[in-house]
Parts: C-alpha cells; structure tokens; sequence
C-alpha cells in the first residue's frame, strides 16, 4: 500500500467516525426504530469505532509521521492525524459506546440518545483536527449537549449553572486566547506580549475546563446532577488535554517543548491530583467520589503533559487512556447499580454485593484499574509519570504518589460501603444485563491487556510525544553510528 | 507472547549455562502456575459461570503443587552450586525513554528455600480449605484470591528489582483485605478490611518512596545495582546515606504489613475472615512479608545502623506490647494474632541485631505452628468446651504464672493497660486519624456549600434533588 493511498483511506475513516454518528442522530430524530432509539445508535457507534480501530491500523502501517489535510492555520490544520488520534481515537468510540449501551432504557429517549450521539461526533471531530478555530467551535458543540441534558434533569439545575459559568469562562479564555496567538502567533520567531497573553489565556481555559484547583467545583456538581452518560462524555475524552497538546504543545515547532504557561499552572494541577484524592476519602455518595476521583485523574493528565520529557507525556497519555476507560467502567456500574436500587450511599453499608456480584466485582476490577494495580495499565501510567518526573520534578514525583494512595483508600472505601453489609431485601437478584456485560467488558479488557503488553502503546504513544516535543529520535545505523533524526514534520 | 518468552530463555542461552536454563524455565513455572489458575477460575466466575468445588479445589491444588516440585528441583539445581545467586531477566516489560522497566527474578539462597515454604503452606491450606469452606457462598471467591495471594507472594519472593517486589507485595495487600472483608454482610468484617486496607495503602508509601529513590540513586530499580554477592554476605554498592534513607522507608512499608505498632491494630480484627485465610495471612505468609523485604535488603541494613536501630526499638516495643495484651483476650483467635505479632516483633529485633539465619529460620517454624493452631483453633474450642465440661471447671486454674512476681498494682496497671490494647489505637485515632479527617470533612462540607452558592444563587426555586 502507497502512502497516498493509506492518507486516502486515513481521511475516509475519519469521514466515517465523525459522519456515522451523525446519521444516527438524524435516524433517530427521524423516528427511526422509535421504540428502540439505541439500536440506530449503537450501530452508529459501532461503525465508528470499527473505522477508528481501521484508522490507528493505517496509522501504524503507515511512515509513523503526521497527515495534515485542508487550511493550516495557527499551527494546524483542518484534518490532523498522527500518533495521538490514532491512539484516542479508539479509546473515545469505546467510551462513548459503553456509555449508550449500559444506559437505562427509561432514559434513553430518542432526545437523550440524540445528544449522546452529537456530542460523541463532535467529540470525535475535536480528536481529527488541529485547527485553533475548529478547536474553539468544536468546544462550544461538546458543551452545549452537556449543558441541555443536566439542565433537564431533575434537580439539574444548579449542577447545570455550575457548568455553565465554568465553560462561559473557559470559551472566553479560550476564544480570545485563540485569537491573540493567531494574531501574534508563539509558533514564530519574535512573539510579543499578546501572544504570551493568548497562551496564558488558552492555558487558563484548559485549567478552568479540566477542572484544575481553583476552577475544579463543575467537576463533582456535574456528576451529583447530571445523568451519568452526560457527566462521562463531558469528562472522560479530556478535550482540553487534547487542545493543550495541539495548542499549548505546538510550541514544539522551534524545539522549545511544552509552552511555559502549561509548566507554571501544572504546578496546579499537581496539587489538584492530591487534593482529588483526599477529597474523594471523605465523600459521602458514590457520584461524589466519582466527580472527586475524575478531578484527581484529570489534573495527573495535565500534570504530565507539562512534562519536559517524551516519558512524562507518554504517562500523560497511559494515564488519559486507563483512567478513562476504568472511571467510565466505575461510573456505569454506579449507573447500573442507581437504575436498580436507587442512589447510593457510602456512610453506611449497603450490602448490595448479594444483589448484583457480578457489578460488585466489574466494580472492584475497575477500581484496582484505576489506582495502579500491577497488571493494569495505570501502573505503566503511574510507573511512566513518577519516573519522567524524577528527573527534574522529585515533588512530583511524591505528589503523584500521595494521590494514588488516597485514590486507593477512596476506592475500596467505597467498593466495601457499596457492596458489603447486610443486605438490605430479600427480593430477586439484580443480574447483569447482557448488554452491560458487552460493554463493561469491552472497557475492562484493554485495561488488563495493555497493562499486561504495555509494549506496542508504550512505543507508539512515545513516537507520538517525541513528534510533539521535536526530540530528535535517536537511530542505531548498521555501523552502529548514532544518527538523529528529526520526526517532526512540521 | 513469543517474544516475551524469548526473551525469557535468552540469556540463560547466553550465560551458558544448564543450571540457568533450569532455574529461568523452573521460576516461570513458579510464576505460572498459580497465575494460571488465577485466569482459570477467575474467568468462568466473571462470566457468571463458576467452576464446581471439586474442580476450583483441584485447578488451585494443582498450581501450588506444580510451583512446589519447581521449588525444590530449583532447590537442588542451587544447592548444586552452593547457592550462588541466579538472577533471571524475563525481558523487559516496557520501555520509554531511559526508563527500562525490565522483569528480573533473583533465586538464591533466601528466595528459593522461601518459596518452596510459602507454595508448599499455600498448598497445605488449599486442601484444608476445600473442607472447610464446603458449600459456602463465595467459595470460588476465596480460591480466587488465594491464587491471586499465592502469585503474589511468589512475584515478591523471587523478586530481583524494587520494582517487582512491589507489584507482589500489591497483590498480597489486595488479597488480604478482600479475605478480611470475605464474610461481606458482617459490618465488622467490612471495617476490619477497611482498616487493613487503610493501613497497608499508608505503608505502601515507604516502598513506593524506596523503589523512587532507588531509580533515582542507582538509575534502576534492580537489587543487582544495590547490593552484591551471595545472600546473607551482600555488600551495599550504594553511599550509606542513600542505604538509610532507602532502609528507613522499607521499615515503615514493612511495618504496615507485619503489624508493628503503631501500625498494628488492624491484625486483631483481621481475624474476621475465614480461619483458612487467617492461618495463611496472619499466622505465616502475609505477617512475614515484611520481615522478608527487610532480609532481602539486608545489605541495605548493614549499612545503615539508624534503621537497625529503628527495627530493634521498633520489634522491642511491638513484642512487649502484643505479649501484653495478647493476655488479655478473650477470644482464641485474638489472642492468636497478638501472639504472631509478638513474633512478628522479636523477629524486626532479630534483624535489627544483623541476623540473618536466625530470623530466617523463625519465620518459617513460627509460620508452621501459627497456621497450625489458627487452622485447630475451631475444633480445639470444641475439645476445649468438652474439656471444661468434663472436668466441671477450668482446667488450667492456679497455675504458677511469670505475672504472679509482679506487684499487684503493677497488675492491675498493666491489665488495664492490656485490656485497652496499650491505647495504641486510641492514640492513633485521636492524633492522626481524627483530626485528618474533621479536617478533610470540613474542606468537602466547604466544598460543597461553595457549589451549592454557585449553582443556586439565582437558581429556580425548589429546584430539589431528584434521579438523574
């Protein structure tokens, strides 16, 4: 296969991850299978991950470097596949198909399953482009299903302003920010003060909408009132890791790696992880941990993606990937549970391991997942993270530690009040349903499989970083001469 | 999965030699086989269709029994070259950057006889429990986790790197706590294994912390690049201030683990587990694993006299205190685990004097009677009650006891303090936990107020909780 035939083929799966969706949503607001809208939309979903899967397969297969396609504008251009969409790519159609498959039916009317789908291709949409405008539109697009479904929620409501006022401010920044760098462009030789403010301002926005410390309430008040799929589809693809990786990260272009905005405010981030895991101990409902436990994952994304080495982002990356899928599988057993039983409660015993032990144990399996069981990819992640940043950042390196641990703590705090204790009724058993067995599984294998041959992610994710950072790749010739060689297509 | 088991034959090929070749092929079978049995029994579980009793007793029998031959044919192909040390490299596990997170095993003098112990007593304990536990619910569940237990102390026997060591000694945590918290409808159980898990977790830092600033001093986490030579003689390759700091915190992860105090209140109520998983865990295996990760790092100590220092006062004061409440209790197995953890702290001050056989050598004969009474205790309360039955009274009343040299006040004191387990975990609670937690209690309660203000300062009224 030519290289121009693979970035064909590259650009037709694209079409199909971001279009597949789509049409979905238009059969299913067309009253497609009305009485089953999921059927329409996990056959979408399906579509795209399969195309997904196809397009990481190309990408590997491929020369490894970047594909841009359409205007390149502020660094990137309309369509960019390199080793991070190839990775993400799957990782967010898994997501995103686990979270519609595990849905209670009584929620997912043809409107609720309509949003699903339209932020699902908006969100795939963010992860195929680079463009600094199509990223700031594509923001506004995955935020205002967020916002729609928490808002018509019962009880949503404050949840919903909560969200509100932070993405308002996060596209101000983002917007503005956006602007001024394209303006006065940091990517070029000879930037002034109004560049630097549009990266403050393009930093400041990515802090405010991964939920940094002091920007970090939306995160547990979105998961307290929105439905479960609303708060793991808004929260778990990270598209403000992604922006910063394509904005903040474009500095690479003159070999200066991570833009100095995104080193000083991960300091914040450093703290948040911590502070996530301490707050999620004292939690006092299962949604409560969660929000806390995804504040705390999503700040240790951040925290390594200001990385100075290919090693912290790669953990960064390892980190994106393993807490997503374990938080999203912890989230929907939650939502499994919820749709049962009612909400739960960590003060006191539940006792709901009689009643459903197989959700007991897919709950405990993605929370060992979570918090860097050997075995599982977070370890590699964690493992990845702690020793990228000994190099240089020992306090991170300690900082990282502490929030495993209370993740850890908060984890089988809540596993054991969840589901030990005498069980509360004497009623049929709650079995898991066969679709919610489908989908639990297809996020707990690769969390087991990759934490197990980490090799092959390890390896493509740190090409992906190298390219990202300019690091010159090092190659042995046949002389055994050392020869660099510069990735970076740019 | 080829290459990785290329990897793993070799450069035993390389070294040249037969008894290498042996050893590597012998410790992956070490390995193997209870991890297999682990996938084996785990997966039909987690599909809702779990093996039957006959077959999970036989699938777990079978592993620790294959990894027992290998133990001892590894035994005698060692004991053929008087022991000197076979590290294995099992290739590396993934690599970024100049981070080689390689798999390396070490068998030699310590490791190899340890593991035959702790495979052998696995599968002693499994045969027990397929009686014990007949008809049972969660029957499968506590095999499972004693393969998972099993693989994991096996991973941290033959460990050649920190970083391997540690990914046994998490398996060992994790193992632990689920069979503390077995009898799940039982409140006490849940918080019994909450506590343990608590305390292991903060334990966890010290190693987590050691294996960070072994990468840091030496570049890798391999024990090669810390010490060298033939186990018990090791010499320290690292400065000694490194070798205290790293001896210092693999004390404090050791202490979590082997119930020092203050770290000891949660092996009591441990007990609420099944008598097969107490014997295997606190009366043997589990409470030990401390003590081992300090004799494998015996170098370490040699060169850092404050952590020695730390182990005797450490052990010294454990072993009073659980001697002292140990009396005390008014359960058998209580007072079963008080007893380990005296030993438990005799053995810290026996490696903190610089002994190495001897400890070695009480490990394993304490582990043998401890499993063997907390595997009697049941049916010796029975004997016990037909005894008393028999006799119209206690049999052992009057007896001639050390206290009796005591002072009665002096008794008294230390009954009292005895009765409230030396305000060890009053002390803890009311000088750690506590205050930890009203802390991080009102930073959530404030938390919370704050999003409440946000979300409903010109929210709708009567915009209540409701289902999402």
């Amino acid at each position: 296969m030519t290289i121009e035939s693979a970035h064909t083929q590259m650009l037709v799966m694209i079409a199909a991850i971001v279009v597949a969706p789509l049409a979905a949503a238009a059969a299913v607001s067309l009253g497609v299978m009305r009485a089953s809208p999921r059927t329409p939309a996990a056959v979408g979903l399906a579509v795209s991950l399969v195309a997904s899967l196809g397009l990481s397969w190309l990408w590997h297969t491929a020369d490894g470097a970047a594909y841009e396609y359409g205007e390149r504008l502020g660094g990137g251009s309309l369509i960019h596949i390199d080793g991070i969409t190839a990775a993400f790519m799957p990782y967010v159609a898994i997501v995103e198909l686990a979270i519609l498959l595990v849905a209670p039916k009584r929620f997912l009317d043809a409107a609720a399953t309509t949003r699903i789908l339209l932020g699902a291709a908006a969100t795939f949409a963010i992860f195929s482009t680079a463009h600094p405008l199509v990223l700031v539109l594509l923001w506004i697009a995955t935020a205002l299903p967020t916002w729609i479904s928490t808002r018509g929620t019962p009880g949503g409501r404050p949840a919903a302003r909560v969200f509100a006022i932070a993405m308002l401010t996060s596209l101000v920044c983002v917007s503005l920010g956006t602007l001024l760098m394209l303006v006065d462009p940091p990517w070029e030789r000879g930037c002034g003060v109004v560049g630097n403010a549009g990266g403050w301002l393009v930093a400041l926005a990515v802090l405010v909408r991964k939920g940094i410390v002091p920007f970090h309430s939306w995160y547990p008040a979105l998961f307290s009132g929105a439905p479960m799929s609303t708060a793991l589809a808004a929260t778990m693809p990270q598209i403000a890791a992604y922006t910063a990786v394509r904005l903040l990260i474009g500095h690479a272009d003159h070999g200066e790696g991570v833009a100095v905005e995104l080193v000083a405010l991960s300091q914040l981030a450093l703290v948040t992880a911590a502070y996530g895991g301490a707050l999620a101990v004292v939690q006092r409902d299962l949604r409560g941990l969660i929000g806390t436990l995804a504040m705390s994952q999503s700040a240790l994304v951040l925290a390594g993606l200001a990385g100075k080495l290919p090693m912290e982002l790669n953990g960064a990356f390892c980190i994106w990937i393993s807490s997503g899928l374990a938080l999203t599988g912890i989230g929907l057993v939650a939502w499994a549970l919820e749709s049962r039983a009612g909400p739960l409660s960590l003060e006191t015993p539940q006792g709901r391991f009689r009643d459903s032990p197989t959700l007991a144990a897919l709950f405990l399996l993605f929370g060992l997942a979570s918090i860097g069981l050997p075995g599982t990819l977070s370890f590699v992640a964690d493992d990845l993270i702690v020793s990228g940043s000994l190099d240089d950042r020992l306090h991170a390196g300690l900082l990282v530690i502490a929030s495993t641990v209370l993740s850890g703590i908060a984890i089988m705090r809540a596993w054991f009040m969840i589901f030990g204790g005498p069980a509360a009724v004497d009623g049929p058993r709650h079995l898991i349903l066969p679709r919610e067995r489908v989908a639990l599984t297809a996020l707990l294998v690769p969390l087991f499989v990759l934490g197990m041959f980490p090799s092959p992610l390890v390896r493509s994710l740190e090409r992906a970083a190298e390219q990202l950072l300019g690091v010159p790749e090092v190659k042995l010739q046949s002389g055994g001469h050392e020869t660099e060689k510069n990735e970076s297509n740019r | 999965m080829n290459e990785f088991l290329a990897l793993s034959l070799a450069p035993p090929a390389l070294a040249g030699g037969t008894a290498h070749d042996a050893v590597a092929l012998l410790v992956i079978m070490q390995l193997a086989a209870p991890a297999a049995t682990l996938v084996a029994i785990g997966l039909p579980a987690l599909f809702g269709r779990p093996l039957s009793e006959r077959a999970t007793t036989r699938l777990v029998g079978s592993g620790f029994g294959v990894g027992f031959i290998a133990g001892l044919a590894m035994l005698a192909v060692l004991a053929t070259r008087r022991f000197a040390p076979e590290v294995v490299h099992l290739g590396s596990w993934f690599s970024a950057g100049h981070h080689d997170a390689t798999i390396e095993l070490v068998a030699d003098g310590l490791s190899v006889p340890y593991v035959c112990f702790s495979t052998g007593l696995c599968a002693l304990v499994n045969a027990f429990a397929g009686k014990y536990l007949h008809r049972e619910p969660g029957f499968t569940r506590f095999f499972l986790l004693l393969a998972l237990f099993g693989t994991g102390m096996n991973l941290m026997v033959l460990a050649g790197s920190i970083d391997v060591l540690f990914a046994g000694w998490e398996f060992l945590g994790i193992s632990s706590t689920l069979l503390i918290g077995f009898f799940h409808e039982r409140t006490n159980a849940v918080k019994a294994a909450l506590r343990a898990f608590t305390t292991y977790r903060i334990c966890d830092v010290g190693l987590l912390a050691a294996a960070v600033l072994v990468h840091r001093a030496v570049g890798s986490g391999d024990f090669e690049r810390l010490f060298a030579g033939t186990w018990p003689n090791g010499e320290c390759l690292v400065p000694a201030t490194t070798a205290t700091v790293v001896s210092l915190l693999l004390v404090f992860a050791a202490m979590g683990k082997s119930a020092q105090v203050p770290f000891s209140n949660w092996l009591p109520r441990a007990m609420e587990g099944p008598t097969p998983s107490s014997a295997i865990f606190y009366g043997a295996l589990s409470i030990h694993a401390g003590a081992y990760v300090l004799l494998r790092c015996e170098s370490l100590l040699d060169a850092a006299p404050l952590a020695r220092a730390a182990l005797l006062v450490i052990g010294i004061g454990t072993a009073l205190h659980a001697a002292t409440v140990g009396r005390v209790q008014t359960d058998l197995k209580s007072m079963l685990a008080y007893a380990s953890m005296t030993q438990a702290g005799i053995i810290f001050a026996e490696i903190g004097l610089g002994w190495r056989i001897v400890p070695l050598v009480h490990i394993v004969s304490h582990a043998i009677l401890r499993s063997l009474q907390i595997l009697r205790s049941p049916s010796a309360l029975h004997d016990r009650h037909e005894l008393e039955a028999a006799l119209g009274g206690h049999p052992g009343a009057g007896e001639w006891s050390l206290r009796n040299l005591l002072p009665m006040s002096v008794q008294r004191a230390l009954y009292r303090v005895a009765l409230e387990r030396g305000f060890e975990e009053m002390a803890v609670m009311r000088v750690f936990v506590g205050p930890a937690w009203r802390l991080l209690e009102r930073i959530a309660a404030a938390e919370r107020a704050w999003t409440a203000w946000l979300g409903e300062k010109r929210g709708a009224a009567g915009d209540g909780a409701g289902r999402r």
